[in-house]
């Protein structure tokens, strides 16, 4: 009885806890997920649905209060001056829900009645949108009256930002741009930071402890601060402001990184397998080629992810690192330069852009994560 | 080897993707026509001949603003055959810092603040203007000396030089209201401070919300406040202690400027005087704010702003129909004329070039400025320009509240050392709308540039 109630009690707390685990995943899914789909939601809004609703609100149709100026000519009647049309001009449709005549109580009025304005005017506003304006003053009123109604708006969606940023001028080259930068800017440094690893992981020469820690010293240190100098050094050996500057400057701010984790990742192969291509004959270079270099794939993969990652969405660097003319912006200066607008008002850009720009680096890491995820486990697990 | 052939490969890349400039400029406007001063830009065209030379320019105008100046440079390119490449940069006062220090500056570069040129100035990162142009410049711009007073700066070697000339201005003592709400609500436009709070009252009274204010600004948040204390300055001190102010001569946390930011609170720290209560303020983004004048109904009645801010209103909207402004006015009661604030662009040489002193050269003709008039959203000091090439009533009219003023002083943050007005002042005043009292937030600026010096 005991032990039998003693077995519910486990797996009871066994199912409670994997229940517990799963809605815990499942809400920190949610909720990483959550600003994701609110730019998607937003990037398929214009800039003044954006301003006036938040994007939860989209796929609901709103109740809106619409001002309409009212046109047409005053007719003079025995009533006064009389104007006559319909608030969803020719040819449009809608319902009002409410109408009036200020400002500040557009909703003042149900649809088929008669409301009473100042200066004894009247409006008439019927749910189909017809309107009959009553003015009885003398001599013919100077303007148009404006007419207030609410009516419910169906959610409007638009591919408008997303056109925008594709069709516009230069995108094509912004985006060979990017390419131009990411790709030897990735490959480079994981070309050298082989070497190194290789050499720091398994070839013995003086200080080699002492070089590793540089290397992990040099971690910590902020890309920032490297900014001036490092130009003033391009411009001293004649590179300048170029595609050969910027692939340095990535190759120089990944390489801490990228030794240090090729390191880590080729001290933990089998010393068996090295050891033994040694007393075969092997030299450093065979070893290295034929050996480790294929073990280490995994890690050489989940590095390139990172760094791929890392310059696609660079803007700092490429700013820093490029001349400046619009013919060298990558896509990351050229959506924060030209595309945002002259003071960044536009979010719905923003978010269409981000949206774009993301599709490369998503095909990358779709590619590639299985080895992200098994270069970093082999890394940290024997 | 290897590397002189990349180099020509990525030039012939470069080559292949595109001409520089958008050969639309003749689009615009046809030479020899409209209220433009041709006969300046042919006599230039005749005397400048750059073909061969290269131009760059940086600047803080990016989008609309960088199609609009790309056209004046297209012209100007044609006048002297140089080719000149202008990119504006979103984030322009910390890359044109960046890119002086390291020695890849470009030729030219047009600052948003004096401030951040007097900065650069002082460390011999500009080069002075060439020799006549403070003369020209003195009597050519209306109130011309204070141009030139606001673009002297003190050089690495300690002389003084002029170094900027400017552009492009902005007038910040503007109200921004909905002719058709105060229309039917039969509220008169304010003539004196008086009469505004009067109508501010009278808004809550009616039940409606006076004021949207709004502070936001990513990085730069505060900043919409510091143009209204310094409007308020203007409004109750006459314009020595402004300049005093400026300079710290008269300390942050005097009671007169203390005055002035309590002249602030009296409208943005009142519950209801402002759209949302005095806790939005600091959270509402400046470029979201004036959407609050056309809500219907509306959720507010009158926007404080400069006169850039038509490009957040929304699509569509019609300046002087739509919407319209009327001067910020100064106290009838302290009697100190009709102040005005702005601000102001400035084309300075980062790195000197015959190019570059020509474009000075070019940026001295009315049509330099009467391009970007009659193109919309640009006011100018410039005397001798053609006010009929304005695109729009309102820009005249905003050209006359220019005219009309009695003093003009430019927006004391941007004159201020970079790390008080363009930080330890927005941040105050972002601490002083949530919370903070005047006299704690002016101390404490007051400390930050103590410990600047």
């Amino acid at each position: 009885m005991a032990a039998a109630s003693d077995d519910d009690g486990i797996a009871g707390g066994r199912s409670g806890l994997s229940i517990v685990t799963n809605l815990s995943v499942v809400f920190l899914v949610v909720l990483w997920l959550v600003p994701t789909i609110g730019l998607l939601v937003s990037s398929f809004r214009d800039r003044d649905a954006i301003t006036a609703s938040g994007w939860w609100n989209a796929p609901f149709p709103v109740e809106q209060n619409f001002a309409v100026g009212a046109d047409g000519e005053f007719e003079q009647t025995p009533e006064g001056w009389v104007i006559e049309g319909n608030l969803f001009g020719e040819g449009g449709s809608g319902e009002v829900t409410a109408f009036g005549g200020r400002r500040a109580e557009p909703n003042a009025f149900e649809p088929g009645t008669t409301g009473e304005l100042v200066r004894g005017r009247t409006l008439t506003v019927e749910t189909n949108g017809d309107f009959r304006y009553v003015d009885p003053a003398e001599e013919e009123p100077r303007r148009a009256p404006t007419i207030y109604f609410g009516s419910e708006v169906p959610p409007n969606f638009t591919t408008t930002n997303y056109e925008t940023i594709l069709t516009s001028a230069g995108m094509d080259v912004a985006f060979i741009n990017t390419l131009t930068v990411t790709i030897p800017a990735t490959i480079i440094p994981i070309l050298i930071a082989a070497f190194a690893a290789y050499a720091l992981a398994w070839m013995d020469f003086p200080f080699r402890g002492a070089l590793i820690a540089i290397v992990v010293g040099l971690l910590v240190v902020p890309l920032q601060l490297a900014l001036v100098p490092m130009l003033q050094f391009h411009n001293e050996i004649g590179i300048g402001q170029s595609f050969y500057g910027i692939w340095f400057a990535h190759t120089g701010f990944g390489l801490p990184l990228a030794i240090y984790l090729l390191r880590n990742y080729m001290v933990g192969l089998p010393r068996d397998i090295i050891e033994s291509a040694k007393v075969d004959g092997a030299t450093d270079f065979q070893v290295f080629t034929k050996i480790v270099l294929p073990l280490s794939f995994p890690a050489l993969a989940s590095f390139a992810i990172f760094q791929f990652l890392w310059t696609w969405n660079d803007l700092l660097v490429a700013k820093v690192f490029l001349p400046s003319n619009s013919e060298s912006w990558v896509m990351t200066v050229k959506i924060a330069d030209d595309l945002l607008g002259s003071r960044g008002g536009d979010w719905g850009i923003l978010a269409a852009a981000a949206f774009v720009s993301i599709a490369v680096p998503l095909v990358v890491f779709f590619t590639m994560q299985r080895y992200l995820v098994r270069g970093l486990l082999a890394g940290s697990v024997k | 080897m290897i590397l002189n052939r990349l180099a020509a490969g990525t030039a012939m890349t470069l080559l292949l993707a595109g001409p520089a400039l958008a050969d639309g400029h003749t689009a615009v406007f046809t030479p020899g026509e409209g209220p433009l001063d041709w006969a300046g830009y042919d006599a230039f065209a005749e005397a400048n001949d750059l073909s061969g030379q290269s131009v760059t320019v940086t600047g803080p105008w990016t989008g609309d603003e960088k199609a609009k100046f790309d056209v004046i440079m297209a012209f100007f390119a044609d006048a002297t055959g140089a080719d000149v490449n202008y990119s504006g940069s979103d984030s322009f006062e910390q890359d044109i810092v960046i890119s002086a220090r390291a020695g890849s500056a470009p030729n030219l570069a047009v600052f948003p603040q004096p401030g951040l040129a007097a900065d650069m100035a002082s460390q011999g990162l500009l080069t002075p203007l060439p020799d006549g142009t403070a003369e020209w410049v003195s009597e050519n711009f209306s109130a011309g000396q204070s141009w030139v007073d606001l673009a002297t700066f003190e050089g690495q070697d300690g002389e003084e030089d002029l170094y900027g000339m400017f552009y492009r201005v902005d007038l910040k003592s503007l109200v921004w209201y909905n002719p058709a709400s105060f229309d039917e609500n039969g509220y008169d436009i304010p003539e004196t401070m008086e009469e505004l709070k009067e109508l501010t009252d009278q808004i809550v009274a009616d039940g409606g919300t006076p004021w949207c204010i709004g502070l936001g600004s990513g990085a730069a948040t505060g900043w919409p406040a510091t143009d209204w204390v310094e409007d308020m300055m203007l409004r109750t001190q006459p314009p020595e202690v402004y300049d005093a102010w400026v300079s710290n001569e008269m300390s942050f946390d005097a009671s007169e400027v203390v005055a002035a930011i309590e002249e602030f609170g009296y409208f943005a720290k009142n519950e209801d005087y402002v759209s949302g209560g005095s806790q939005a303020v600091a959270s509402t983004d400046f470029r979201d704010s004036p959407a609050g004048l056309f809500a219907i109904p509306p959720d507010c009645y009158m926007h404080r702003q400069a006169s850039f801010i038509p490009a957040f209103f929304p699509e569509g909207t019609v300046v002087g129909e739509d919407v319209d402004f009327f001067y910020f006015p100064a106290y009838e009661a302290n009697d100190l004329g009709s102040p005005v604030l702005g601000a102001g662009t400035l084309f300075a040489i980062t790195d000197p070039s015959e190019g570059a002193n020509a474009l000075i050269e070019f940026m001295k003709l009315p049509i330099a400025h009467e391009m970007w008039m009659a193109q919309g959203g640009f006011l100018t000091a410039h005397g001798g320009v053609n006010l009929d090439a304005y695109q729009e009533d309102s820009q005249r009219a905003q050209g006359q509240i220019l005219q009309d003023a009695t003093t003009f002083r430019f927006d004391a943050s941007d004159l201020m050392p970079g790390e008080i007005g363009a930080g330890a002042f927005w941040t105050g005043m972002v601490d002083y709308v949530t919370g903070a009292s005047a006299e704690d937030v002016a101390a404490g600026i007051q400390d930050r540039w103590d410990a600047l010096n």
